[in-house]
């Protein structure tokens, strides 16, 4: 569904992605693993459009999206939970998931949609009136989910949905992730909590310092001595 | 006294709307567009200027020139937006370069369009008078065209606010201007939200100098006041804020009919003391935070 081939992304001289090559199939939740800083959230704007690799290409549903502004990858069926949420903090819970739906396709659909989100979500029915500035941090967290998911994505690149938050809140995001798969959502989740992501996960891919060093089943990842030593402090 | 009071508050909020109105179009284009539009005072003499040939050669009624200049004025920032702020975005290093180098191509446009202007109409000032029968209202008297201009600046206020808010295109505006990257991430073609800001704001200019014309003499020079004028409400109300912009607006109405009652002559000057006063007290506006 998703290829990523040989990507190289600098900042200015600085190289920070080095050869990174990944796939998304249908249906399956991929984990993009790596500790602070090793390039995760910039292989995700490679991804997206946001900055511009210097080699390398990325395919969805067959289609080349690299080089594409992303209102047109977002077009395709890609859609986003940003570092941090990045939710419209002057605008309500409500006008958030709306915005969410400004795909054309999506907005004829809007509150059908948004009934099924408020299901999945009643925290964010009681504060649909609420700006989303006055959220907290969790809450903020389920409305960027909640509104990537008012585009009806076909895949949904979440970066780190659990940083910050408290246990509870962690497991309820996972919770969330789980029964976005079973609607048929693929799903290429960025994490630092490498237990959690590997135990949701189908496969994975270890991201160090801009490289990907490792790649696998979950299952056998989380058998590994490197990632046993190196993320789990074992 | 306490007619001339009652007639001296009336003038001010009456000429507050107007200064509203070009205030919303104004912030509208530094807020989303982040470009300080130096020439937006250029359009509202456009706007004025068009209506007067309009009415004395053709005799069409000024309330039809705010459906012929509206448009007209949109599509004009429409197209600078698209030809000329665009390149300057794509070439900007930083959204800081931007603003600075928007801004100064925005003085350039406002000496553009101000030459075009002295050439097609000369500089001598130019009125028509319009719906001036006197109406009685609280003991004094004013004209119908006064009435009616501040009772159509309300009106697109109003209409405007509820686009904002009501509609698709509207709430993809607040968004671009909240987080542009993550609002171009919904699906929203941030290039295609930026030269329609700038042209509703060039919409709103051309229609406030439509309105404008009904009741004071337009000139060739006239913008640049008007941008200054629009700069201070926006600073007052807050940028952004439609309602902040009717407030600062009020304000500064008010003000102007009473320094001008005072002392006619000094009602700019008395605008830099606001203007400096909130620029060293309240940055951030009356509304802002
Ligand atoms: N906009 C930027 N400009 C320059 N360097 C950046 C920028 N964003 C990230 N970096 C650098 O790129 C590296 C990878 O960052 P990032 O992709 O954010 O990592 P992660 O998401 O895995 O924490 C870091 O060294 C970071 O300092
Ligand atoms: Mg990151």
């Amino acid at each position: 569904m998703l290829e990523v081939h040989a990507l190289n992304t600098f900042y200015g001289k600085m190289q920070v992605l080095w050869d990174v090559s990944l796939q998304v199939r249908e249906g399956e939740i991929v984990a993009i693993v790596g500790s602070n800083g090793a390039g995760k959230t910039t292989l995700l704007n490679s991804i997206l459009g946001l900055v511009r690799p210097a080699s390398g290409t990325v395919t969805f549903l067959g289609r080349r999206i690299d080089g594409l502004p992303s209102h047109a990858i977002a077009e395709q069926g890609l859609a986003i939970v940003p570092e941090g949420g990045r939710v419209f903090p002057e605008m309500t819970v409500r006008e958030n998931l709306e915005i969410g739906a400004y795909l054309s396709r999506a907005w004829k659909s809007r509150k059908e949609m948004l009934e099924r989100i408020y299901r999945l979500f009643p925290i964010l029915k009681e504060r649909e009136r609420q700006l989303a500035r006055t959220l907290s941090g969790g809450e903020r967290q389920m409305l960027a989910i909640a509104r990537a998911l008012m585009s009806r994505p076909r895949l949904c690149l979440l970066d780190e949905p659990s940083y910050g938050l408290a246990p509870v809140l962690v497991m309820e995001i996972f919770r969330v992730m789980q029964s976005l798969r079973e609607q048929g959502i693929t799903i290429l989740l960025v994490e630092q909590n490498v237990r959690r992501a590997l135990e949701i996960a189908d496969r994975a891919y270890v991201l160090e310092n801009g490289h990907i060093c490792m790649e696998g089943a979950c299952a056998e990842l989380l058998e590994s001595d490197h990632i046993r030593r190196a993320y789990l402090g074992m | 006294m306490v007619t001339t009071i009652i007639e001296v508050v009336i003038t001010g909020l009456l000429m507050g709307g107007l200064y509203a109105l070009i205030a919303v179009g104004l912030s509208l284009q530094y807020g989303v567009a982040r470009i300080l539009n130096i020439s937006h005072g250029e359009f509202i003499m456009l706007g004025g200027l068009t209506t007067w040939s309009l009415y004395t050669a053709l005799g069409v009624n000024p309330l039809l020139s705010l459906a012929i200049c509206g448009p007209l004025a949109f599509a004009l920032g429409f197209v600078i937006h698209r030809t000329l702020f665009k390149r300057l975005l794509d070439t900007a290093a930083s959204p800081g370069v931007f603003e600075s180098n928007s801004m100064l191509a925005a003085f350039g446009l406002m000496f553009i369009i101000q030459n075009v202007a002295l050439i097609a109409w000369g500089s001598e000032i130019r009125g028509y008078s319009y719906l001036t029968t006197p109406v009685h209202f609280l003991g004094t008297l004013f004209g119908a065209n006064r009435l009616l201009t501040f009772g159509m600046a309300l009106l697109i206020g109003l209409v405007f606010y509820l686009f904002l808010n009501l509609t698709r295109t509207g709430k993809a505006i607040r968004a671009a201007a909240q987080d542009p990257t993550t609002a171009g991430l919904m699906g929203v073609n941030i290039n295609h939200m930026l030269a329609l800001c700038f042209g509703l704001g060039a919409a709103m200019a051309g229609v406030g100098g439509v309105l404008i014309s009904m009741c004071y003499p337009v000139h060739g020079v006239m913008g640049l006041e008007y941008t200054v004028i629009a700069i201070i409400v926006v600073v007052l109300g807050g940028l952004g804020s439609i309602p902040g912009s009717f407030m600062g607006g009020f304000i500064l109405g008010l003000v102007g009919s009473i320094v001008t009652f005072l002392e006619p002559g000094l009602a700019l000057v008395a605008y830099y003391v606001i203007f400096i006063l909130l620029l060293l007290i309240r940055p951030t506006g009356l509304l802002g935070r």
